[in-house]
């Protein structure tokens, strides 16, 4: 691809509490590229930097050390940035919910960001619908709920909409599903895959599990210790699980079949990343 | 044949809850739940968010009170609020985040806060949090702050917080979902030693293949129990775990999807070397022509 990515890193470092006796080193000269239209998957144990890059990106925590972010084109090193205007175009969905809402109703938090760029009422009624449409809250039944009385999962999806009702070029989730049931996260991460596909939007996934982004991403970068210990296709990434144990994460339980029929000798054409495929290969396997 | 049958730790029949019952909207979480649980179980409760499985669990510990039925834990009514202090020492509970359960600026302390409340004794107290702190793997950290930890280490001192007040039943809330792969098998290691020495395991997850770790697999849905048999039992209804907007581990809904292509391949295959010895057993048999 010769056009410049999206989001563009270059060996970049960052430590907390920088010149204290507590700092900490968080990122130790990280590189990734990321391009418009991607789904990227940013896996890795807790500790491992990821949450720190993400928060690169939309300008959260500008660098300050050595190393290059380079968003839409801007060097984020530069003060005179609008950060704003990138906030909007690069949305981030964080943990821990809760702590995004902060008014009453799920509906008027979920306005929030619409009615800050000026959205007139009756089309901010019809961007809050649709925001919570893609989420799968019903927007009458929870529009008029109180964003407390929300539990865990909706939570989690009322969060999501407030940050999707800025209809962004780019959406990142960290860790912003862990928590959802696994039928809702699905459906969930399906209509996301649909606005990457049929909108272009661009998406990055952190998990400290693997089998959270398996079939949800065109490239993996995998984090440890600050750095960028491996990068490549989900397939490539999967194809290694001893590498991927050393640095804590698993690999999906069909991946573990196929390795398992592999390490006796049984042939498997290629490493399955879903069930799907593990049932094709082991169908190719059992009948060949 | 009754006289062999061990008594329930936990009791519970007929029991609703409502959510604000007072007000024009009450949400009836739980809707007639029957249910017996024995000492040395390992229960697990699954169903989607809203199923109901917190509000049942903090039905255990008198986090919350029945709006209708009972529930008893060692024959003691969660109703009667002279039995609530002996009902909170006999279930603990640890939840999902566990930011929010430490209270200490030092990990021993954070574990003895529990017990020495309960008034153990100064000898016992330093018998209990290292007892505790050695089950879930943690005495080399008693001396750190707990902010230092990771989040899969501070859930193991919830859980040594939890154990350090000896109750006979442990409820986890979720409390693997906000962890790393390492973090998980840490805590569930934890907790498989803890079953082993004898104590009562009530565990609430979204993750179905740590459902395979119970002995029991209770499914909940709109506030009813809907589901209850052993983990390979319940994991062989795809269809109907399905239609709960549920998942099945991923190894079953392999055997499941083979099953289906091929009526002799079993469904019910739970663990990853099952699947493997079973797809070695058929390709030997044909590989040796």
């Amino acid at each position: 691809m010769s056009e410049q990515p999206f989001i563009q890193i270059r060996d970049l470092h960052h430590s907390y509490l920088r010149n204290t006796p507590l700092e900490v080193t968080a990122l130790r000269g990280v590189n990734m590229g990321i391009h418009r239209g991607e789904s990227v998957g940013i896996i890795g144990r807790t500790g491992a930097g990821k949450s720190t890059v993400v928060q690169h990106f939309n300008g959260l925590i500008r660098p300050l050390e050595p190393g290059k972010v380079i968003v839409d084109g801007q060097d984020m090193s530069d003060p005179k940035v609008d950060v704003r205007r990138i906030r909007q175009k690069i949305g981030l969905v964080f943990q821990y919910p809760e702590q995004q809402l902060f008014e009453r109703l799920v509906g008027d938090d979920i306005a929030f960001g619409p009615k800050k760029l000026g959205m007139e009422q009756a089309d901010r009624r019809e961007r809050v619908k649709w925001a919570m449409d893609m989420v799968g809250l019903d927007f009458e039944e929870f529009k008029d709920r109180f964003t407390f009385s929300l539990s865990g999962g909706e939570m989690r999806k009322a969060a999501l909409a407030g940050v999707l009702a800025l209809q962004p070029e780019m959406l990142i989730l960290d860790e912003s599903t862990s928590g959802v049931d696994p039928r809702s996260r699905r459906e969930l991460l399906e209509r996301l895959l649909t606005l990457h596909k049929e909108h272009n939007l661009t998406l990055a996934f952190v998990s400290p599990n693997m089998e959270d982004v398996a079939g949800l991403v065109d490239h993996i970068y995998v984090m440890d210790d600050g750095r960028v210990v491996m990068s490549g296709t989900t397939r490539e990434v999967f194809s290694q699980p001893e590498k991927l144990r050393q640095h804590g994460l698993g690999v999906p339980q069909v991946t573990e079949v196929a390795h398992e029929l592999i390490s006796r000798n049984i042939p498997v054409e290629r490493i399955p990343v879903t069930v799907e495929e593990g049932v094709e290969e082991i169908w190719k396997t059992l009948n060949s | 044949m009754s006289t062999t049958l061990p008594e329930p730790i936990i009791k519970i029949e007929g029991l609703h809850f409502h959510y604000n019952p007072e007000s024009e909207h009450p949400i009836h979480a739980l809707k007639g739940i029957d249910l017996e649980v024995y000492p040395g179980d390992y229960l697990v409760i699954v169903g989607h968010n809203g199923s109901g499985k917190s509000t049942l669990a903090k039905n255990l510990n008198v986090l919350l009170r029945p709006t209708q039925g009972d529930v008893q834990v060692k024959g003691l009514n969660t109703r009667d609020p002279a039995h609530t202090l002996t009902i909170r020492s006999s279930v603990g509970m640890v939840f999902q985040i566990p930011d929010n359960q430490i209270v200490a600026t030092i990990v021993e302390q954070d574990v003895a806060f529990g017990p020495e409340n309960l008034g153990v004794p100064e000898d016992e107290l330093k018998e209990r949090v290292e007892w505790a702190l050695g089950v879930v793997d943690m005495l080399e950290h008693r001396n750190r702050p707990p902010h230092q930890l990771s989040a899969g280490q501070k859930q193991r001192v919830a859980i040594a917080g939890v154990m350090a007040m000896k109750p006979e039943v442990l409820v986890l809330d979720e409390a693997t979902a906000m962890l790393d792969p390492e973090g998980r098998r840490a805590v569930l290691t934890a907790v498989r030693q803890l079953n082993q020495e004898g104590v009562t395991v009530i565990a609430i997850t979204h993750f179905m293949h740590e459902a395979a770790e119970g002995n029991r697999v209770l499914v909940m849905e709109a506030g009813k129990i809907v589901m209850e048999g052993t983990p390979r039992q319940v994991f062989s209804h795809v269809e109907e775990l399905r239609a709960l907007q549920l998942d099945v581990p991923q190894t079953t809904d392999i055997a499941y999807r083979l099953n289906q292509r091929d009526a002799t391949f079993p469904p019910d295959l739970l663990l990853v070397n099952e699947v493997a010895d079973e797809i070695q057993r058929r390709t030997n048999g044909r590989g040796d022509a």
